[in-house]
């Protein structure tokens, strides 16, 4: 079974007060399976961040269908072994990232006692620890995100969806990123994320999917890709010329 | 349940961190330390105006906690997205709802619970400061007073997140809640106008009071929560009354946040 | 150098608005003032601006009322108060017992300036009516309505009427019935009016009234003396007494009482005491 898959997934979307639509996803079609760890590229406006919400159902899809571990996305159920991080994420910012954490482990289901002790382990991993009492008011953008990154992999997830998890982030930060992300791998989890950072996708992917305007235009092997003897900047500019898409 | 608790807490949290909390207290405050000032004023019936202007402060409280932090909180969610937080956990939209409602009503009780209790110190104080003679109202129904205060500002954020959930932003969230308190608070009035009208001499048409009588049925009849007036004077409220106005209230309530959660549910996040 | 130049300016403008203050202040004085009592929100109307806060509307009409008459004690002029000025008065007392009918305060004080200086007693009445309809509990509004028809309207029938609604609430006064009792028997004015005035006496206590009625009761008593020694004369004599000279005579009477509004006390032609102040304050005289 795909841990995810979507299905021919299309979605329009009203263009303000105006009848007129838009088109914003074209027959998005993938799977990813068990222990992946996909990499989502496009140019800015391509519909990475949309298809991820209709994952999260926090954006219905206009036609298609769309499941995480066999579970329709409608489903809430589908969530509990789900860890998201948003782009721009936004926190109540009264509470402290022991309060946040300590929700959002709750709210996925997860027992009490152990609560306690994978918080704090989670937070020094983070380097949130000295300031987890304080309220997320007085942190920096570079530990909002971690606090973010926090909350997605609080309940121990088994897939993890991070919508452009380096943005904002300093070389220090973008390294902690992706040392998580690889012991996310070796721990066989599924990771599904998006960026437009071709250097972090080439060294932790092993597929691609390439999204230009909408359409999903190339989903392979990185290995494959790459074995060819191309870059994957060349793939993707080629990939983009290709549809004629210019920036949104 | 145990997924709508955490969102309740959660709310609860935020919402009583805000600093307008704050302000809303010292304001309260200050309303009740004009009591002492204005009750010196009153001839006989000293203990009246100290009711009154306690159980006013109180309903302005609640009033200011329903717009400001409660619709605050909402606009988090709606317009910078901190709802991301929650609906990315297995919590369905209805869940949400009723949980961030939960979350509010909380806010609501702690945070009047506390100007409640400032209020009757006010009226305690005046009370022994000027002697007891004339002092004609009654406890117990202040003490409903205070609860009928809290239903009905519960009641009116519970209207704020039925808007909310199909209007796209904050402020005209605000605006239609507060459209709602007045028209609430006026309709038994506006009734009573429209009935004398002959002797009063105020020209109502057809279309005014065909308008009103829809009003009636769709909002809230806030004034019958309201008997501050019956708590100044002593004046006795019979129990078939408590009963059917408690029960209208959370009647109501229940009704808005169903429909709340049913149109939540068509909301996306893009 | 920059932050000494701005505290300076600070300084120099803080200085320059205290002095602009006092003097715009000052020529405001020179413009016309707009009447106090120019305007009111006709009561129904102000049942439905006033939403929930009815009472405490009702509260600041009312120290709205208390400053407009305790202003009014600063004047010099006769009268003291214009008769569209009394008119308002009564309008804003409608207004206030209206947004709240059980508000007593309004009542006695309305009551208190409307019959004595402003002539208003039927409006007085209705006021006091209203009320007494609302505080079923009261005696003392019924009481105060039955004080009126006594003795601004003379109409002993429905003060006996009133009283006996005063009588019938609880805590009243055992007096309210013996005395509506008293006036189904026309004549003993006098007595009545002294006992009436007794009671509103102790029930006061406001100076200004409190003084108002000290007056008057002191009137009432002297002259009540003469009508009892002009009695007691008639009985002795088997006629009626000619002049109040006739009582001090025949010694019935020490002296003629003193009349605290300054005149004099004689008897007229049909033998009925009366006074050449009328009872009432020549307008030099302060109250």
């Amino acid at each position: 079974m795909a841990i995810i898959e979507m299905m021919n997934i299309s979605k329009e979307f009203k263009d303000g007060l105006s009848s007129r639509k838009i088109l914003a996803l074209r027959n998005i079609d993938f799977k990813i399976e068990k222990g992946e760890v996909f990499g989502f590229l496009g140019p800015n406006g391509a519909g990475k961040s949309t298809t991820i919400k209709i994952l999260l159902n926090l954006v219905y899809p206009t036609s298609g269908k769309a499941c995480i571990m066999g579970k329709d996305v409608f489903d809430r159920s589908a969530r509990a072994v789900v860890g998201y991080l948003p782009e721009n994420p936004f926190y109540y910012d009264y509470l402290t990232a022991e309060e946040i954490l300590s929700f959002g482990a709750i709210a996925s289901g997860m027992d009490k006692t152990d609560l306690p002790g994978r918080i704090k382990t989670l937070l020094s991993r983070l380097n949130l620890s000295t300031a987890s009492k304080r309220p997320l008011r007085g942190y920096s953008k570079g530990m909002l995100q971690r606090v973010g990154l926090a909350l997605a992999l609080v309940h121990d997830p088994q897939v993890v969806i991070l919508d452009e998890p380096m943005s904002g982030l300093d070389p220090i930060g973008r390294k902690m990123v992706c040392d998580l992300i690889l012991d996310l791998k070796a721990q066989g989890k599924t990771v599904f994320f998006s960026s437009h950072i071709l250097t972090d996708i080439e060294r932790l992917c092993d597929r691609v999917g390439i999204i230009v305007n909408g359409t999903l235009q190339l989903v392979d092997d990185l290995k494959h890709l790459l074995g060819k003897g191309t870059t994957l900047e060349e793939v993707f500019l080629r990939e983009v010329g290709r549809q004629g898409g210019d920036e949104r | 349940m145990t997924t709508l608790w955490p969102v309740a807490m959660i709310t609860f949290k935020e919402g009583i961190r805000n600093k307008s909390v704050i302000g809303i207290f010292l304001f309260s405050l200050f309303l009740l330390c004009t009591n002492f000032f204005m009750a010196g004023m009153a001839l006989i019936d000293i203990g009246k105006i100290a009711v009154d202007i306690a159980l006013s402060t109180v309903s302005l409280a609640g009033l200011l906690l329903v717009l400001f932090v409660g619709i605050n909180l909402m606009s988090k969610d709606l317009d910078k997205r901190t709802i991301y937080m929650v609906l990315s956990r297995p919590i369905s939209r209805s869940q949400y709802i009723v949980g961030r409602f939960m979350g509010m009503v909380l806010i609501i009780v702690f945070a009047l619970l506390i100007v409640s209790i400032l209020a009757v110190l006010s009226i305690i104080l005046i009370k022994a400061g000027h002697g007891n003679e004339n002092i004609r109202f009654s406890w117990s129904v202040v003490i409903l007073a205070l609860f009928f205060i809290m239903l009905s500002n519960i009641l009116l954020s519970a209207l704020s997140f039925l808007f909310s959930s199909f209007v796209s932003t904050s402020f005209i969230t605000l605006l239609l809640t507060v459209i709602s308190y007045i028209i609430g608070q006026s309709m038994q009035d506006i009734r009573s106008l429209i009935a004398t009208s002959q002797t009063s001499g105020i020209e109502i048409s057809q279309v005014s009071t065909k308008i009103v009588q829809v009003a009636f049925y769709l909002f809230p009849n806030l004034s019958l929560f309201d008997i501050k007036l019956q708590a100044a004077h002593g004046n006795p409220v019979p129990s078939s009354y408590l009963f059917w106005t408690t029960f209208y209230g959370v009647v109501y309530i229940c009704l808005v946040i169903t429909a709340s959660a049913l149109l939540f549910r068509k909301k996306e996040f893009p | 150098m920059r932050r000494v130049l701005l505290t300076i300016l600070l300084i120099a403008l803080a200085s320059l608005q205290i002095i602009a203050v006092r003097k715009a202040t000052f020529e405001r004085k020179a413009l016309p003032e707009g009447d106090a009592t120019a305007y009111l929100i006709p009561s129904k109307l102000a049942k439905v601006t006033m939403l929930e806060f009815d009472g405490i509307a009702a509260d600041f009409l009312f120290a709205k009322a208390l400053v407009f008459i305790g202003s009014t004690k600063e004047r010099t002029e006769i009268p003291r108060v214009k008769p569209w000025e009394w008119k308002w008065f009564n309008e804003l007392s409608n207004t206030i017992t209206d947004l709240d009918p059980y508000f007593v305060d309004p009542y006695y004080f309305a009551n208190a300036y409307l019959t004595w200086e402003g002539g208003m007693v039927q409006e007085a009445n209705d006021l006091l009516k209203k009320g007494s309809r609302y505080r079923e509990w009261d005696p003392y509004l019924p009481f105060f309505v039955g004080f009126n028809y006594f003795y601004f309207d003379r109409d002993n029938g429905k003060a006996s009427e009133w009283l006996m609604t005063a009588a019938r609430r609880p805590g009243a006064n055992t007096l309210y019935a013996n005395l509506a009792a008293r006036l189904a028997y026309e004549g003993k004015r006098t007595e009545n009016a002294i006992v009436f005035l007794e009671e509103l006496l102790s029930r006061t206590d406001d100076e200004e009234l409190q003084q108002r009625y000290k007056v008057r009761l002191e009137a009432l008593q002297g002259i009540y003396a003469l009508e009892n020694a002009a009695i007691t004369y008639k009985q002795k004599f088997h006629k009626k007494p000619r002049s109040v000279d006739d009582l001090i005579r025949t010694g019935l009477i020490k002296e003629i009482p003193q009349d605290p509004y300054g005149g004099t006390f004689y008897m007229d032609a049909r033998g009925i005491i009366k006074s050449t102040s009328n009872l009432m304050l020549s307008p030099q005289k302060k109250d």
